[in-house]
């Protein structure tokens, strides 16, 4: 084949190409997001105002943070469960090291740091048992759920720790330019981690991992060293969840972030992203996120029960995974 | 003596082969019957048949006389026919008295309730082992616990639990120790004197001349003949297992051999590379034969880092190097095309693009950035140059034909721009058409100047395509031909032949040991 018959045959298919894009798994779930905003809009005149959007991107904002590197991990066909650990030891161990009252005193920049530090090095020990071990990611991150969890009671000894100052509070509940402060943070790391995955080596090199691991192996990709990166990248962003969480509430308690990990694993599922590995995007996870957000406040605005509204959103998910499934299984017969 | 087993002209096609070809096969009681043939010669279709994996398009099987017709591998068993096959078939979390006795285990009643009755299964199983002169194994040890050897002698059991007229054993002695095939021997020996026909499947010549009656030999799914092992040769069946022609499929290109380029000295990665040194030079095609086991993709792995050496150096163009991840090798300039397209060279579910410029992302990027239009050009030119037969770039590699898959692999490791292409099985489960574009393109490179080193388990495309052949047995180099040297029989010997001494006068020129 030349070629020119090849330029040809590319643009021959544009037409099958608008199709195609209408039928992305991103595509067909944001049209889903604006069905659920039209109804939900007609439940209470509250819901689409600025002021609620925007208050809600708060409490999106942990659960989006370890949802960007889970999107990650699952694409390579991992799992990670201990996040939420993780962001509670996290948020222990900053308290803890400023802690006026107690042994350490350390400036809060550092505490923050150093906390920072401590998710790195929780992610990396999950990296390394997976990888240099061989322990399924499942059963590796299950057992440090409760490992992390357990150092955080353990340092905490149920104290919580209270009265930052003033100026702390700013990251977790102040805005800049009339947004939340800490949606900008949010946007920054989509946006960093939108490009990785789908510009760089590395990028790319996790949907082949997910897709055929020994595949890319053989193609010279070091697929150990990337899945331990992705891994300890997990525990730096749980980390930064805890300093905003901290921020954002005030208060140190050692069972913050418990269930988060289960949180950020629905956003990223509903977001098109295969649990088998393989494929899967960062702007997906977004709209995942936003979805269920979305229907937690709308459903609570429109006086619907908080039971009401967690069965509302388990039918929601699994309505749309499979409206998201028979979709894709049309576009790939059809292909 | 009456005759067990009796197929006649039983043909079996595939989608794409013919498997089998109006083959013939008879089997009396008390026979041990040797199975011979290269590989893909047909012997497995065959047994698959005999055991009622597998329905034949054409043909009769009687029993006894009678004729019979298996639907599924159950009836075949009924009517007394077992299997041993190479990969054994037990559950290694239950015991060896559960695993003899799997599907038709002693029963008793309480009551309404049938439950297993361990007492007599236990008893049972223990005399069905004594009866093969085995007392040392424990009936109630769970068979994941045991050795290779002792595994095989409860799937034995098991066949002798079900009164099997006639035994199925696919290559038994490939992965068992020299005490081990001494005992099974025996207890071939054993199972004669009963009565059981056996039908015997091994490379290992000797093996046949020791324990068979009689062997067939099938080439290409064609029966080619039957003998009596007592009026016939090793070197009789070897030629009666190759002794076809080299069609002129293989249009080797005449080059000109310059340089050393790639050099193995003293390579150890043991269990399967031992001790291996050999060149191959610039422009020189080096094929690698041997059996299915003997070493050769070990070799090639470990040379590629997959499976970094113990000791050993390799060479590049004069230089030691250290090859330690593929990375490493493919940044010297080594490329694999590997074994298996599907799980080792592609990832299929990603398209023509992504798959061509896997190996060498770093030089299409910038800062880690990948640069788009050129990733678009290196597919794009892969196409064009091997010519694959695909709508564009972005087509899912999975719906590709074999013979297109395969030349996507050979483009992604051409765009490493390799001084040393190492390929394993460069055209299994390819079509004809493909294969011979395949052949045309590894000699093509070649001339070029590139050092390529030829993993094939076909001898004609071994002895049409290569300059220099290297035979592998057990994970060592063990002959070395020249092109003009080269023939099927002198190859297929050196694969097969257990020791060095060579058996009648024919001994191969070239044969280290």
């Amino acid at each position: 084949m030349t070629s020119s018959t090849l330029q040809q045959s590319d643009e021959m298919k544009s037409g099958v190409r608008l199709r195609a894009f209408l039928l992305r798994q991103e595509v067909v779930l944001f049209l889903m997001m604006m069905i659920a905003i039209f109804i939900l809009t007609l439940g209470s005149d509250k819901f689409l105002t600025l002021d609620n959007l925007l208050n809600q991107g708060r409490f999106l904002t942990e659960i989006a943070l370890v949802a960007l590197p889970m999107t990650f991990i699952i694409i390579t066909g991992g799992i990670d469960l201990s996040v939420g650990s993780i962001m509670g030891l996290c948020a222990i161990v900053l308290g803890y090291m400023w802690n006026p009252t107690g042994p350490f005193q350390w400036p809060l920049e550092l505490a923050v740091a150093f906390s920072l530090l401590v998710g790195v090095l929780c992610g990396l020990v999950n990296g390394l048992i997976i990888v240099r071990i061989g322990v399924p990611p499942l059963i590796t991150t299950l057992a440090t759920l409760a490992l992390y969890r357990g150092l955080a009671e353990g340092i905490s000894q149920a104290r919580s720790v209270r009265n930052y100052p003033e100026y702390f509070y700013e990251l977790g509940q102040g805005t800049l330019l009339g947004v939340p402060t800490q949606l900008w943070m949010v946007l920054v790391f989509v946006i960093i981690t939108a490009i990785i995955l789908s510009r760089t080596i590395f990028g790319r090199s996790l949907y082949a991992i997910g897709n055929n691991e020994l595949g890319a192996r053989f193609s010279g990709i070091p697929v150990g060293l990337y899945t331990i990166m992705i891994y300890a990248f997990s525990g730096l962003m749980s980390g930064i969840a805890a300093w905003v969480f901290v921020s954002r509430v005030t208060t140190t308690r050692s069972d913050m972030g418990t269930g988060l990990e289960l949180d950020a694993i629905a956003a990223v599922v509903l977001g098109g992203t295969s649990i088998f590995g393989g494929s899967g995007s960062i702007v997906g996870t977004v709209i995942g996120l936003v979805l269920i957000q979305l229907l937690k406040n709308g459903l609570a605005l429109s006086g619907v029960t908080t039971d009401g509204t967690i069965v509302v959103i388990g039918t929601v998910l699994i309505l749309a995974i499979l409206i998201n499934n028979y979709i894709q299984r049309r576009a790939s017969a059809v292909e | 003596m009456t005759t067990t087993l009796e197929l006649t002209n039983i043909s079996k096609q595939f989608p794409g082969v013919k498997a089998l070809d109006d083959v013939h096969f008879e089997m009396n009681a008390g026979e041990v019957h040797a199975l011979l043939g290269e590989n893909g010669a047909g012997k497995s279709t065959l047994i698959k048949i005999i055991s009622g994996v597998h329905k034949p398009d054409r043909g009769t099987i009687r029993m006894s006389g009678q004729p019979v017709q298996f639907n599924n591998p159950r009836e075949a068993q009924a009517k007394g026919i077992a299997t041993i096959y190479q990969e054994l078939s037990l559950y290694p979390e239950l015991t060896v008295a559960e695993n003899i006795f799997m599907g038709h285990a002693p029963r008793r009643k309480i009551g309404p309730l049938s439950i297993m009755d361990w007492r007599t299964a236990f008893e049972r199983a223990r005399e069905l082992l004594a009866s093969l002169n085995i007392y040392d194994l424990d009936v109630r040890r769970k068979v994941g616990s045991l050795t290779v050897g002792n595994r095989q002698r409860v799937e034995i059991a098991k066949a002798l639990s079900i009164n099997a007229q006639v035994l199925i054993m696919d290559e038994p002695t490939a992965a068992l120790t020299e005490a081990d095939v001494l005992r099974l021997f025996e207890i071939v020996r054993l199972l004669k004197q009963r009565g059981v026909g056996i039908i015997y499947i091994s490379h290992r010549l000797q093996e046949v001349f020791e324990l068979a009656d009689r062997a067939t030999v099938l080439r290409d799914g064609q029966y080619v003949g039957t003998k009596l092992v007592k009026d016939t040769s090793e070197d009789e069946l070897i030629s009666m297992m190759v002794g076809r022609t080299i069609d002129n499929l293989f249009p080797k290109l005449d080059t000109t051999i310059g340089n050393p380029v790639l050099e193995v000295r003293n390579l150890w990665n043991k269990p399967l590379c031992r001790d291996v040194s050999f060149q191959v030079r610039a422009g020189e095609i080096v094929g690698l034969a041997g059996l299915v086991g003997s070493g050769r993709s070990e070799l090639a792995q470990t040379i590629f880092g997959f499976t970094p050496a113990q000791s050993g150096e390799i060479i590049l163009n004069g230089k030691p190097i250290r090859v330690r991840t593929p990375g490493d090798a493919i940044r010297l300039g080594i490329a694999y095309v590997p074994e298996d397209r599907g799980t080792q060279g592609l990832v299929k579910q990603m398209n023509i693009r992504e798959n061509a410029s896997l190996a060498v992302l770093r030089s299409i990027s910038r800062a880690s950035f990948i640069k788009r239009a050129e990733e678009r050009n290196l597919a794009k030119r892969a196409i064009e140059q091997l010519s694959i037969r695909a709508y564009s770039t972005e087509q899912v590699v999975n719906k590709l034909s074999g013979g297109n898959q395969q030349k996507v692999v050979v483009s992604k490791w051409l765009a490493s721009k390799p001084k040393v292409l190492i390929m394993d099985e460069p055209t299994r489960g390819v079509d004809v058409g493909a294969k011979a574009e395949i052949h045309r393109l590894i000699s093509e490179l070649a001339s070029q100047g590139l050092a390529i080193l030829m993993i094939s388990s076909e001898l004609p495309e071994v002895l049409g395509m290569s300059d220099r052949i290297l035979v592998m047995r057990e994970g060592r180099v063990v002959a070395e031909f020249d092109r003009k040297d080269a023939n099927q029989q002198n190859v297929v010997s050196a694969m097969i032949r257990e020791s060095s001494a060579p058996n009648g006068t024919t001994a191969p020129e070239g044969v280290l040991q």
